[in-house]
């Protein structure tokens, strides 16, 4: 049995479990499940369907990171979202045509827009109002670039091919900036900036954490070899857009009062480094990076949305100058905080530093130095509102009067896994380092 | 496999010592021990040093690609500066003995005493990174909690500050392995690369922000200032000294013809920092910052004796970055000291604490007379054998050093005037100088030290002098 087929099965059979603690139980039982199915080399039996080893990892890492969420989540409707949305990943990571990979991406944007249709304010309704219009412009887009290939190539049957007439560059480039929304790439952002902030966080974090390093991950497989063949004309538009991104997501993030809008802006930054993969794609390093990267975000991205939704469950927004002293009341949160938040500034023994250094690396291995030096300082520039952010926690001294959520044992559980993920992949690069994407 | 366990040991185990004295007072002990067994460790590998290169002490994590393979390996260099680290990391204990929060301190302590150990133990360039950066993340806890007023502002500039100059070296490295081929410091000196200038220029940016030289100083004195005192004698023994380490390390050994070819500007800020320090300090009323400016002038001295590049040079730079540690130490946990007593850091509101507490000032005193560079002290050693080496290779015009010497006598002098000598001010009249008897000992051992090696300076250069012997044959005149 193929894992997508075991956990689709397990998803369809969720909805007939409307007990949580026996929901959960399946859920993570059926991670666990498709763990040892991956692990075992049982792949989904579709010749338009084939994984290479670092898709296989991928898949193991976002199936933990999903196990860990459930493990503390108390809403039917999320549990049964997250096994879906771990069936579509496994899609969308192993096509290998076109067709499937429209298909699979397509399922996977449809899955999102049922994850947050869960509203339970006006807030939520808005934000995920405004994701889905987003993500219909997106579709629109990727069928007009979808139908533009294949009218010069006529066939959906295929990978990208190399060489393209005007028709079928057009259509890949459109097909990108489809692909561009749900990464966040500027000026394809605006709805992830107001979203990520409108949505429970744990939707936010599912979005940005799992979907948008899932998206990565297939789009860097799926059109790299193209990239790489138009690298004259592509390599100046994909130096222009992650350098924006990455410098406009980090200086709005300084700017900002709410702990989720500094969190959405970081991950619109961090959506210009995983950029930087298809700048430095004639280096053999640019698949470690988008790997490394991939796997690093999603710990410590899904960590942090996950921790916030637990904290500030039922209560709304949480300011930055709710954080003041935030160590005193609960030391716990705060040392999980600042791990994960150390580790998206870049500081190094966690994921986030090694992700940065090997993507920086491949981007000076393809030989645009100030590329690198630019992303480097951008990334400097980021430890501003990180620190920031640690600094309410640790030094401020006047406590807020912000009612903070006590975390459940359950919650431990999850925010330990995904901050050993993160020192793990901080140290053991030998893991994911010279392996194939 | 015992320097995997001296390295990754503290960093991890401080999170568990937190955990389990958090609510007691026994954090110092375990700290304490630790350090005790870290100066065992490095005097042990001292004894066990080749008589020349670097000794391997093993790999770990290996892999060929990307060359991540965390190399430890030591030379003389390395030992001395870990011997260094693991005593100031004793003393700031001793000094630090009856610190509030001392549970998160002493941790804090142990996670930097890790961090600081890798650096001066790994080889390969982008570990010696990891544990660079590293060193970033207690200091700043240590700043922004235990500091004074302007603490936060402190620790955010230090953090972001020294993180850029970071990121300078990191490319720096990067664009080391991509034209070599590997991280392995050692290797990379036979190897022909591509962008020489460039990445001597990146390198001698990023490790001059740390040193610190003018103009990229300005971190330093809000850092020593609103930093606890046992914090500014890590800031200045074991900080400013690993910016120095990495200054000989990679700037002037790893690519001896880049140095050949652009040491005028190492010479000249170090000339500059030391001229523009020792004024600075002159017109300073704060006592930290008076302190602070000094060492910065110091270090100057430093750079301008590195930038001999050459045997008698590189020695005595290492001696006064010993000597440096030594004698800025006291005077930070002194005025320090002063300031915890009498609520203030100007000096003219002290005046006569000669009278109040005349032990602690005779060690102020010691000190600052080695500051100035008073004969059978260490400051008079390092001075003087930087003076001569200096002129040796540079002419006549580096008498600047010795006129420089005039101007911090000027201002030590004038410090010993105002804040220990003179008429009892009402401030001090008031104030209760008691000590504990830890830090009192630790100040002791800080004199000890400046004498001893200020008399026989012989027991210090006969260890330096073997430091560089190997490098004599080097291209370049080191």
């Amino acid at each position: 049995m193929s894992p997508f087929t075991f956990l689709f099965g397990m998803a369809l059979l969720s909805f007939a479990i409307t007990n949580v603690a026996i929901l959960k139980r399946v859920a993570i039982w059926s991670f666990i499940g498709s763990i040892v199915l991956v692990i075992f080399g049982f792949t989904t039996p579709l010749y338009t369907f084939s994984a290479s080893e670092g898709v296989l990892l991928f898949e193991i890492i976002v199936f933990i990171v999903l196990g860990a969420i459930v493990l503390s989540e108390d809403e039917t409707i999320t549990i049964t979202q997250t096994l879906f949305i771990a069936s579509a990943s496994i899609l969308l990571l192993e096509s290998t045509t076109l067709l499937s990979f429209i298909v699979s991406f397509e399922l996977m944007s449809i899955l999102s827009f049922i994850l947050v249709s869960n509203i339970h304010n006006a807030k939520e309704a808005e934000g995920a109002i405004k994701m889905f219009i987003a993500g219909s412009v997106a579709t629109a887009i990727l069928f007009l670039g979808a139908t533009l290939y294949i009218f010069s190539q006529n066939s959906l049957d295929s990978a990208i091919a190399e060489h393209l007439n005007g028709f079928g560059i057009v259509g890949v480039c459109l097909m990108l900036v489809a692909l561009f929304y749900k990464l966040t790439i500027v000026p394809m952002h605006t709805w992830a900036a107001d979203s990520y902030v409108e949505l429970r966080p744990l939707e936010a974090g599912l979005l940005s954490g799992v979907v948008k390093t899932v998206v990565l991950v297939a789009t860097f497989k799926f059109f790299s070899a193209f990239v790489l063949e138009n690298i004259s004309f592509t390599s100046p538009i994909f130096i222009t857009l992650a350098l924006i991104t990455m410098s406009l997501g980090n200086i709005l993030a300084l700017f900002q009062k709410r702990v989720t809008k500094i969190l959405a802006y970081s991950s619109i930054a961090h959506a210009g480094y995983m950029l930087l993969g298809f700048v430095a794609v004639a280096s053999t390093y640019a698949s470690d990076g988008v790997l490394y990267m991939a796997i690093a975000y999603i710990f410590m991205q899904s960590a942090v949305f996950v921790l916030l939704d637990k904290l500030s469950f039922g209560k709304g927004d949480i300011l930055l100058i709710d954080l003041y002293a935030f160590a005193k009341k609960d030391k716990w949160s705060a040392l999980f905080l600042s791990v994960q938040l150390f580790s998206l500034a870049g500081i190094p023994l966690l994921a986030g530093f090694l992700a940065k250094a090997v993507m920086v690396y491949a981007v000076v291995d393809a030989g645009f130095t100030i590329v690198a030096l630019i992303t480097l300082l951008n990334s400097a520039l980021s430890v501003g509102y990180y620190a920031w952010i640690i600094k309410h926690i640790y030094f401020d001294t006047q406590e807020s009067s912000y009612l903070f959520e006590k975390l459940t044992k359950p919650s431990y559980i999850t925010q330990i896994i995904l901050v050993l993920g993160t020192l793990y992949f901080g140290v053991f690069a030998t893991t994911i380092l010279g392996i194939t994407l | 496999m015992s320097a995997l366990i001296v390295v990754f040991f503290p960093i991890f185990f401080s999170f568990l010592l937190y955990v389990i004295t958090e609510k007691t007072n026994i954090a110092r002990f375990v700290a304490l021990t630790l350090f005790l067994g870290m100066f065992g460790e490095s005097i042990f590998l001292y004894f066990h040093l080749p008589q020349s290169g670097f000794m391997s002490l093993g790999h770990f994590l290996e892999i060929d690609y990307f060359d991540f393979t965390l190399t430890f390996a030591v030379d003389k260099l390395s030992v001395i500066m870990l011997v260094l680290t693991s005593i100031l990391l004793l003393l700031v204990t001793l000094s630090s003995w009856h610190i509030e929060k001392s549970s998160a301190y002493f941790s804090l302590l142990v996670f930097f005493s890790g961090a600081i150990f890798g650096v001066f133990m790994s080889t390969n360039l982008l570990w010696f990174f990891i544990f660079w950066e590293l060193t970033l993340i207690p200091m700043y806890f240590l700043i922004g909690i235990w500091g004074a007023e302007e603490r936060v502002y402190a620790a955010v500039k230090f953090f972001l500050y020294t993180h850029v100059a970071s990121m300078l070296i990191l490319l720096a490295f990067f664009l080391l392995h991509k034209q070599s081929g590997t991280f392995d410091m050692t290797l990379i000196k036979e190897s022909v690369l591509v962008t020489p200038a460039l990445i001597w220029w990146l390198l001698f940016v990023g490790f001059a922000v740390k040193m610190p030289l003018f103009p990229f100083h300005t971190w330093l004195p809000d850092a020593h200032v609103q930093a606890p005192a046992p914090v500014s004698v890590l800031l200045a023994g074991v900080l400013l000294k690993m910016g120095a380490y990495a200054m000989i390390r990679m700037v002037l050994l790893m690519l001896p013809h880049q140095a050949q070819k652009y040491v005028w500007i190492l010479l000249l800020l170090g000339v500059i920092s030391l001229v523009y320090s020792a004024f600075m300090a002159l017109y300073e009323t704060h006592l930290k910052k008076m302190v602070a400016y000094s060492s910065i002038s110091h270090m100057g001295l430093v750079a301008i004796a590195m930038a001999t590049l050459s045997y008698d040079g590189l020695s005595s730079a290492v001696y006064e970055m010993i000597g440096h540690a030594f004698i800025i130490a006291p005077l930070f946990l002194i005025a320090g000291f002063f300031h915890h007593k009498t609520g203030s850091w100007q000096m003219q509101e002290m005046g006569g604490i000669m009278q109040k507490a005349p032990y602690i000032s005779l060690i102020f005193i010691i000190a600052g007379l080695g500051a100035l560079g008073f004969p059978a002290t260490m400051g008079f050693v390092g001075e003087i054998s930087i003076l001569i080496s200096s002129i040796e290779k540079y002419g006549l015009w580096l008498i600047v050093v010795a006129f420089t010497s005039m101007l911090s006598a000027s201002y030590i002098i004038w410090t010993f005037r105002r804040v220990i000598y003179g008429s009892m001010s009402i401030l001090v009249e008031k104030t209760d100088f008691s000590i504990s008897k830890m830090e009192f000992f630790a100040l002791i051992i800080f004199t000890f030290f400046i004498i001893v090696f200020g008399v026989y300076p012989q027991a210090l250069f006969s260890i330096i002098n073997d430091t560089f012997s190997s490098y004599t044959s080097l291209g370049g005149g080191v």
